[in-house]
């Protein structure tokens, strides 16, 4: 399958905080929707960064829609739909000169589709963004974001700041333009269960090293976890534990597939899991 | 470009009202009464409020996410600064012509209140010249410090550009011979020096823009 974004060892140091991007490898393939899983300061937001070139990294590659994009490709930010989390515009604008100055960036910009978002969304296109409410702003930025027919959507928190009504509303214009098979999302976040609804492949990332990646329906349908005592816990093949996390009267493992382990070690409840349990497992638990 | 060049206008605009309303009334004062240090107050804060609020865009632009955000528009970095320095070309432009229509309007009411009516020109220059100075300074001084440093990036600016100014009439001082050509040469001086600064200033800052992370 083809990719429209592939990044290659990417690392990024930052000798002020030391926090560090440690050889990021990743892919997200045409038509479809990858999540970006982490704590804060996970190192999300900079792994963007260095994807839209407003980091620039020490080392790696990363190809869009099949070559490195440097500064002067403009042609492919046209292809490329940003939302950031928080204000995105300066506040003392409205969306109708937003969409003027959009115009005058974008050669595709559509007058027509951000006004039919801006009726969707109820956004009042004379008001000033200052005195819109959190969960308006961050609309306004996703209808800016889609107004000139980008190919590839990278969203950073783009949901944090919505009541789960506009979430929902949001993941299904999400899920409306992945309908394209032309068209991928990049989708940071740390509400998990948006990304359970709409993700195919979530990736999960702890100080700044990816730790796993994997297709949705795999994590949903075979990831499990097995709850464990101490004394099970020490017969299990260290091969079978991704990671472990030991709690007051047991050990919750996460294996990757559930029904082996269920054959495997018949003693041992095995429960499904959701990818709020991965992601504290893998961030918080012990590896082999 | 068109894009980053009505973005500027937009953001400095609200302020530029603003400023013009007051120039306005300040105008009319000073072609109401017969005060040279009422002219010169008057070019002078015409000319140089005008780039103040250009360059305050700035600083408006990373109060949100948008200094960060145009990075991801089909733009260069490179003509992210130039648009800044053309948008502080063009406000020093308006400037100076709110400042030459006062002059102007004064000098047909009542007559030249300089010395020589040239002095009115070399004023007009050093008005340039500090406007200049200021953004030549400005610019890769908050580039290089970061937004959180804006204000007293602004203040030394301001403060460097009205120094370099005086050092340079106070050399010309010394060495130029008192004759009807001095001030046209002070005058020619100041805008040369500054405008060759500020055009030095232009790679520089985008030297260091390009280095930057956001």
């Amino acid at each position: 399958m083809e990719n429209i974004l592939e990044l290659q060892q990417v690392s990024k140091t930052f000798s002020k905080s030391g926090f560090s991007l440690d050889h990021v490898t990743f892919s997200l393939p045409y038509g479809s929707i990858l999540g970006f899983v982490g704590e804060n300061g996970a190192g999300k937001t900079t792994t963007i960064g260095c994807i839209l070139n407003t980091v620039i990294k020490d080392s790696g590659t990363v190809k869009l829609f099949g070559r490195e994009m440097l500064d002067a490709d403009t042609d492919m930010r046209e292809k490329i739909g940003v939302v950031y989390d928080g204000d995105n515009f300066p506040p003392y604008w409205t969306a109708k000169q937003l969409s003027k100055i959009m115009d005058g960036f974008y050669t595709r910009w559509d007058h027509s589709l951000f006004q039919k978002y801006l009726e969707d969304f109820h956004l009042p296109p004379g008001q000033k963004i200052k005195h819109y409410s959190r969960g308006m702003t961050m609309k306004l930025a996703i209808a800016a974001a889609l107004s000139h027919h980008p190919q590839l959507l990278i969203l950073d928190e783009a949901t944090s700041g919505l009541d789960p009504i506009m979430r929902d509303e949001m993941l299904d214009v999400f899920l409306e333009f992945v309908q394209e098979e032309e068209h991928s999302i990049l989708l940071s976040s740390h509400i998990t269960s948006d990304l359970e609804k709409i993700a195919d492949y979530i990736t999960f990332i702890h100080n700044g090293k990816l730790i796993m990646t994997a297709s949705k329906n795999d994590l949903v349908y075979h990831y499990a976890v097995m709850r464990c005592r101490e004394s099970q816990f020490r017969t299990l093949d260290p091969g079978d534990i991704l990671a472990y996390r030991k709690r007051d009267f047991q050990i919750d493992v996460l294996v990757r597939n559930g029904k082996e382990a269920e054959r495997k070690y018949k003693d041992v409840v095995v429960d499904h899991v959701s990818v709020d349990e991965i992601m504290l497992l893998l961030v918080k638990g012990e590896r082999v | 470009m068109k894009g980053l060049l009505k973005n500027n206008f937009y953001a400095v605009c609200t302020n530029a009202k603003v400023f013009a309303a007051f120039m306005l009334l300040l105008g009319i004062f000073v072609v109401a009464v017969i005060s040279q240090s009422a002219q010169i107050a008057y070019v002078m804060t015409g000319i140089i409020g005008f780039s103040v609020n250009a360059i305050a865009v700035v600083k408006n632009e990373f109060a949100s996410k948008w200094g960060k955000y145009k990075l991801t528009l089909p733009v260069k970095r490179t003509d992210i600064i130039k648009s800044m320095f053309l948008n502080q070309l063009i406000w020093l432009f308006i400037g100076t012509f709110f400042a030459g229509i006062g002059m102007s309007l004064s000098w047909l009411l009542h007559g030249c209140s300089f010395d020589q009516p040239i002095d009115a020109l070399t004023m007009l220059a050093l008005g340039i010249s500090i406007s200049l100075f200021l953004g030549a300074i400005f610019f890769p001084l908050f580039y290089l410090g970061g937004e959180e440093r804006s204000e007293v990036f602004m203040i030394i600016s301001l403060l460097s550009a009205i120094g370099i100014d005086l050092v340079i009439i106070n050399i010309l001082n010394d060495i130029l011979e008192p004759g009807p050509t001095t001030p046209l040469l002070g005058a020619i001086t100041l805008l040369a020096s500054s405008l060759l600064i500020f055009t030095l200033s232009y790679p520089l800052t985008v030297a260091i823009f390009k280095q930057k992370d956001y």
